[in-house]
């Protein structure tokens, strides 16, 4: 299909991450490369979805020259609250609200404009809407975005390494406040389904324990850890908490949070691209409240939660971001579609969606950074 | 009543026994699936899609090891999934398993997975009501409407009220009357009491909170209150903090109900969370937003502006709580 290809779109998914526009940067660039046209679509597919609504009907020109002025932060495009066209609610002509199947009044909107496929940066839900869409003729390449980097087969999602370096610095205050109160600070972070975030920052700071969904953990471990270190003079410590931790003790899960987990997709997120519905802070005061029983020093629950998505990208992200767009059009150009560019470190492939959904990438119980971990001292909990 | 009219078809959400706050005496509520407004706050989150629709319960299913029958044909590709690691039990993908229905629950041995909505039959509605009868002699039950908005099936309602009405028992309805005129024309003069919810008074904020603002509701509640003078109206408001706990309006409401005297009675229903998990079940996550329960004292405050209203001197003992 490559030789037909003459003006391609790029989204983004609902949600956030930092950098967003170093991934547009990227497509664009390595398409004019091509002499190909790309447009950006407006908050999702609601650009063309809702077409009146938009001045400019949901369509940005982006030009090589645009692109040199963004700013890598932020995103020129934004985002749907939900980018689901097969589920668009509307307000139909009797003031009734409904939800009504939109995608293929989206596919010929898209072959109306002269767009020959579309790249878009989604997360774990979004993947499976593009792969619909692909189902139904959309040629499509999907880039992984997550904060959590629990994407499988990509080794490294874009906006992870940005969220994870300031998560890090924020740990770093945090244990300077745990200092000077003497006191433990359990600090949740980000992490409903894979611990690479809490695992990777908590390695980073050196903290006393961290605990990660893939590892069930009893609080005795940690209780024992911290009283040992407490005894060579030791008066504060810092447990970092992925919010999906879970005890090895069944009955000890907070009840309130699991009705509502219980039969959810663990790929479900919410409006802002989160896990599920706002239930954050309910690991860290699990942890808090079980910890304090245990031990002799007072412990205090600290939540970082989805605002951590935001900011500037990081170097690592920014490269990332710019090959990922770029790599996208390489995919396009090799006559590829329905597939997500994927990142096995030095190589960047293209792996089909139908492989890329429906998994998640958890932390590996042999994995390094657990072994690292463990071999700084840091105690898992199991 | 005619077969053809017995024999017409709706979707049932559920019928529930023995009743008491939706209408007069001891009732049999029956819940038609589809709603035209999307309440942030809505406990019956499966009542609001007007099609059957797939649900799952985890804690129900036996795994891929021992059952795995959802992972093949005819489920289609991508819909039910396990992830890799100790629990084989199986997961859903929500965009993919949009399609599926009964063919995918009738797989399923343990009832892992379920369907909201059932189409029956006026006469199968009314058959199982009338298993109630002999209690709403005694108290001046009958039978309830209630939905989602059973007003969104108009002929189906026509006939289930006019039917109960054969069969002697009294009819109420609940509505929040976000539905074309035409709709209540065909549905109210079969009905004895029509319970009603003023949910917010202005129309941007309906429009935030519902997903769409209030103009033909207030519409169709003025001309039902004008067409049908000799039906007993009951207006309601769920009590939700931050969004409709003030008396700016309570006062409007009353405003609004006051100069008609067969309103009856306007009655607070102060929000408590559940239904929450069926959020879960249905795998929509991102609908229901954390609202808390509004405090006693000030429920009491706003029902005693109402009282007030009323010419009542002592409060009166209302203990509803709200069923959407
Ligand atoms: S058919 Fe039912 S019990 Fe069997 S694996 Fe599927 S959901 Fe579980
Ligand atoms: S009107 Fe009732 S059923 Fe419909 S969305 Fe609102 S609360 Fe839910």
């Amino acid at each position: 299909m490559n030789a037909t290809i003459k003006r391609i779109a790029i989204n983004v998914g609902f949600g956030y991450s930092p950098g967003l526009n170093t991934v547009i940067s990227g497509a664009v660039l390595a398409a004019n490369e091509l002499g190909w046209e790309v447009v950006g679509i407006r908050d999702g597919f609601e650009g063309l979805l809702f077409r009146d609504r938009y001045p400019d009907r949901g369509l940005v020109l982006l030009t090589p020259e645009l692109v040199e002025t963004l700013d890598p932060s932020s995103n020129i495009l934004g985002t749907a609250v939900r980018n689901d066209p097969f589920h668009v609610r509307i307000i139909n002509a009797e003031s009734l609200v409904e939800e009504v199947d939109r995608s293929d009044h989206l596919l010929k909107t898209l072959q109306a404009e002269g767009i020959d496929a579309v790249i878009s940066v989604v997360g774990t839900q979004g993947l499976s809407i593009l792969y619909k869409l692909h189902r139904k003729g959309l040629n499509t390449i999907c880039i992984p975005r997550s904060v959590e980097n629990d994407i499988a087969t990509t080794a490294l999602s874009f906006g992870f390494n940005s969220t994870l370096s300031f998560v890090t610095e924020l740990l770093d205050r945090a244990k300077q406040a745990a200092q000077s109160a003497r006191q433990v600070g359990v600090v949740e972070v980000l992490g409903e389904h894979s611990g690479w975030l809490a695992l990777q920052a908590g390695i980073a700071v050196c903290a006393d324990a961290v605990l990660i969904p893939e590892i069930p953990y009893d609080l005795q471990k940690v209780a024992t850890k911290l009283q040992d270190k407490f005894r060579t003079g030791r008066s504060h410590g810092l447990v970092i908490v992925a919010e999906g931790a879970l005890s090895v003790d069944k009955e000890a899960v907070v009840a309130s949070a699991n009705p509502l987990k219980a039969s959810l997709s663990p790929l479900a997120t919410d409006y802002q691209g989160s896990h599920v519905i706002q239930r954050s802070g309910h690991a860290a005061q699990t942890v808090a409240l079980q910890l304090q029983r245990l031990i002799n020093q007072e412990t205090y629950p600290l939540v970082l939660g989805d605002w951590v998505k935001g900011g500037a990208p990081t170097a690592v992200d920014r490269q990332l971001g710019l090959s990922y767009g770029a790599g996208a059009v390489r995919a396009l150009h090799a006559g590829q579609t329905g597939v997500m560019v994927n990142f096995q470190p030095p190589n960047l492939s293209f792996v089909p969606l139908m492989e890329a959904i429906n998994k998640i990438r958890i932390v590996p119980a042999d994995s390094e950074f657990v072994q690292i971990a463990r071999s700084l001292g840091i105690c898992l909990g199991g | 009543m005619t077969n053809s009219s017995t024999n017409q078809t709706g979707l049932v959400l559920n019928i529930q026994h023995f009743c008491t706050h939706d209408g007069p005496g001891i009732r049999t509520t029956v819940f038609l699936k589809g709603c035209s407004l999307r309440c942030k706050w809505c406990s019956n989150p499966e009542s609001i899609h007007p099609k059957p629709e797939l649900a799952y319960n985890i804690s129900k299913c036996i795994g891929k090891k021992q059952c795995g029958l959802c992972l093949k044909p005819p489920c289609s590709e991508g819909a039910f999934y396990v992830l890799e690691g100790e629990d084989d039990r199986i997961r859903i993908n929500w965009d993919l398993a949009s399609d599926c229905g009964q063919d995918c629950v009738d797989l399923c041995p343990t009832g892992a997975l379920y369907l909201f909505g059932q189409a029956m039959t006026v006469e199968q509605v009314l058959d199982e009501v009338e298993q109630d009868s002999s209690f709403y002699r005694e108290s001046g039950g009958g039978m309830t409407l209630s939905g989602g908005e059973c007003q969104l099936q108009p002929d189906f309602s026509a006939a289930l009220l006019q039917e109960a009405h054969q069969r002697g028992f009294n009819t109420a309805i609940e509505t929040a009357f976000n539905v074309p005129w035409s709709h209540v024309e065909k549905v109210l003069p079969h009905v004895d009491v029509v319970l009603h919810d003023h949910k917010l008074t202005d129309p941007e904020r309906h429009k935030k909170w519902c997903g769409v603002d209030n103009r033909q509701i207030l519409a169709n509640m003025k001309r039902a209150y004008e067409t049908f003078p000799d039906k007993t109206f009951i207006a309601r408001t769920p009590l939700i903090p931050g969004v409709n706990d003030d008396e700016d309006h309570i006062r409007s409401v009353l405003a609004f109900i006051r100069p008609y005297h067969n309103v009856i009675d306007y009655e607070l229903l102060p929000y408590h969370r559940f239904g929450e998990s069926k959020y879960g079940f249905l795998g929509r996550v991102y609908e229901l937003k954390d609202f808390t329960s509004p405090l006693p004292e000030s429920v009491q405050r706003l029902r005693s502006i109402i009282d007030e209203a009323f010419g009542r001197s002592s409060p009166l003992e209302q203990t509803h709580e709200l069923k959407p």
